[in-house]
């Protein structure tokens, strides 16, 4: 394996007026790897990808492709192909030419054009829409053709600006699968810059997720999900119920409510303001286990959506958890609760995470 | 059902009454609107109607209509100072088409990407060619070439025709070039091209339809061009709008009939192709100036 990232930021920032979109970046980048920089919008993941494409410059760091430092490289110089949000086809060429388009440039010969560009219509699924124009696609068909027009130059590096955005939930779900396999077929590192924190999820080898111009944490989808290091990653990465309150010789006492036994924790000190994190998958309402931290609470609504059902349980006056059960064949109907019902429920020490 | 029936049996609203009154003023209109729009066109076309007609007359006379003829049609063929004439307005149309639709999209590009203070004060200035009167432009012409001792020829002709017409390229690319997605030219650099190559293969091609209307527009109102023509021009060649003015001070010539009309026709011809062009690309027309869409 190759030891040198096949992309790093090193202490990057983008500085516009007097504020920062991003502040400070510092990432490696395994090659083969699918990475997804993640965050809402504004949080400076675009700016990131942009500046690893050369379409913005960065106020100060480096960044260094395979090695090479490419911070003053136009984007024409920059081994990394881009898939844009908007697919940024060129209207006025059939699919054929607008994903021949890079290797012309390159000065591939003709023969070979025409070969790589039929492989990759067969990859992407499009062949026999090679002489159509793109406006005569539909929004998976465009993608697809944006797709291979980066692709076909088999970059070190794809960059990908939400391409799922504009595409309904059934096709988005379909191409991240699709997405995923291309990506392990060719084994060329994608940069995925998302919103979605299931599409990171599902899709990703390391996530880095971003905040307000800054990496709040950066690992694999089950590291960023289960062991958030920050509220702010909690509370991001899917739903979560945060709780603030002080820590005190192993217990939270939140703000008007009762304490919460959350074991002792290293590295927090005694009358912090922490906050406690629970995901309501991992809260159980029932055959509770020795060592569980277990509650009671009122249930105040429930919530069915198939599969699952969600009941809000009121802990304390103005502290509502959320509760995820399955509804499987296993379930029992006396395990199913209504509105009004005082109930008890648990989770295990591990499942209870303390942020400071 | 009483729940049902009660929005519809209330007395009826004021915005139903105002429908009502609306559509019977409307019943009313279209006969004082049809006579103002009938006389409108009368007084803007029967005198284009009249010499269109006299051009075919078979006899000299300007007020009797005689039989049809192509008489005048003939003789206008046969007239070597009117045909150099139309050959030189051609020249000087093509040329200004071709220098002001180069220089036009360059503003155009440069206006809609420098967003700075000065980038804004120098898209009002490019308005003003349009709304200053022309005899205004075509005397400080005239004293411009005067003044630095410049004959005037062809050439200023064409340096003026330039000079006016790059406005009217501009107002409409610029709503064209705004609306490109800054991202199609950042995929050409992305696959390789120079920023040269992107304008050349990318932005160039997506603004064709607009650069083509504008290129026949500026033909068409150059070639029919008389203020600036005549305040530029030479003694010899002169363009044709000129010649004709010309000639008409010795008498009006029924030739000069067939001369209007077939300008006449050529001009219809290029507007059209200028409404046409944006249609045949599928886009939406490059020709409202106004709205400069």
């Amino acid at each position: 394996m190759d030891a040198i990232p096949a992309v790093r930021l090193d202490g990057v920032s983008k500085q516009f007026a007097d504020s920062y979109a991003v502040h400070d970046v510092s990432l490696d980048i395994d090659a083969g790897h699918f990475f997804s920089l993640l965050g809402p919008s504004g949080c400076g993941k675009t700016t990131s990808l942009r500046m690893i494409g050369g379409f913005t410059d960065p106020t100060e760091g480096a960044v260094v492709l395979a090695g090479e430092d490419v911070t003053a490289l136009p984007p024409n110089k920059r081994n990394v192909n881009t898939v844009f949000q908007s697919y940024a086809l060129f209207d006025h060429l059939s699919i054929e030419d607008n994903v021949a388009f890079g290797l012309k440039r390159s000065g591939v010969a003709k023969a070979e054009i025409r070969q790589r560009v039929g492989e990759m219509l067969d990859l992407v699924q499009l062949d026999g829409l090679a002489r159509r124009r793109p406006r005569t696609l539909s929004g998976g068909q465009r993608q697809r053709v944006a797709l291979a027009r980066a692709l076909v130059n088999r970059p070190a590096v794809l960059l990908l600006d939400e391409p799922l955005a504009a595409l309904d939930l059934k096709l988005r779900r379909q191409m991240q699968v699709e997405l995923k396999q291309i990506q392990r077929e060719v084994g060329i590192t994608f940069v995925f810059v998302t919103h979605d924190q299931d599409e990171a999820l599902t899709m990703s080898d390391r996530i880095a997720v971003m905040n307000e111009g800054r990496i709040e944490q950066c690992g694999t989808p089950e590291d960023v999900y289960e062991h958030p290091t920050s509220r702010f990653v909690a509370a991001f990465m899917g739903t979560s119920n945060l709780m603030t309150g002080t820590y005190r010789n192993g217990e939270v006492a939140l703000a008007d409510g009762p304490g919460l036994p959350v074991g002792r924790r290293a590295g927090i000190a005694d009358g912090a303001a922490v906050s406690v994190s629970v995901r309501p998958e991992k809260i159980w309402l029932s055959d509770f286990e020795a060592g569980m931290s277990v509650l009671s609470g009122v249930i105040r609504e429930t919530v069915y959506s198939g599969p699952t059902t969600t009941y809000l349980i009121e802990l304390a006056p103005g502290v509502t958890l959320s509760v995820l059960e399955q509804n499987t064949a296993r379930s029992r109907m006396e395990d199913r609760w209504s509105g009004g019902e005082t109930v008890e429920f648990g989770w295990r020490p591990e499942h209870c995470l303390v942020l400071s | 059902m009483t729940l049902l029936r009660l929005p519809s049996s209330a007395a009826p609203t004021p915005a139903r009454t105002r429908i009502r009154t609306r559509r019977r003023r409307a019943g009313r209109r279209p006969r004082i609107l049809i006579a103002v729009t009938a006389l409108f066109f009368a007084l803007l076309y029967l005198p284009i109607a009249v010499v269109t007609l006299f051009s075919f007359n078979a006899r000299k006379s300007l007020t009797v209509f005689d039989g049809f003829s192509l008489r005048w049609y003939r003789a206008f063929l046969q007239d070597d100072v009117l045909i150099s004439s139309l050959g030189t307005s051609l020249r000087i149309s093509l040329v200004a088409m071709a220098g002001s639709v180069v220089l036009g999209v360059a503003l155009a590009l440069g206006l809609v990407r420098c967003r700075t203070r000065l980038g804004s004060l120098a898209g009002l200035i490019m308005l003003v060619p349009l709304i200053t009167p022309e005899i205004v432009t075509g005397v400080a012409s005239m004293l411009l070439f005067k003044g630095l001792g410049v004959t005037l020829s062809t050439g200023t002709v064409m340096l003026s025709e330039i000079t006016f017409s790059i406005s009217y390229v501009t107002v409409i690319l610029r709503s064209r070039v705004a609306a490109l997605n800054p991202e199609v030219e950042e995929a050409a650099m992305d696959l390789g091209a120079t920023r040269w190559q992107a304008l050349r293969l990318v932005t160039l091609p997506a603004l064709l339809p607009a650069v083509l209307a504008g290129a026949v527009l500026v033909f068409a109102l150059v070639f029919d061009d008389f203020v600036l023509a005549y305040f530029t021009t030479g003694v010899d060649p002169q363009p044709l709008s000129v010649r004709i003015y010309s000639a008409i001070r010795f008498g009006v010539q029924p030739t000069i009939n067939a001369v209007g009309t077939l300008m006449l026709a050529g001009s219809i011809a290029l507007i059209a192709l200028a409404l046409f062009i944006p249609r045949l690309f599928g886009r939406r027309g490059g020709l409202d100036i106004l709205s400069g869409e």
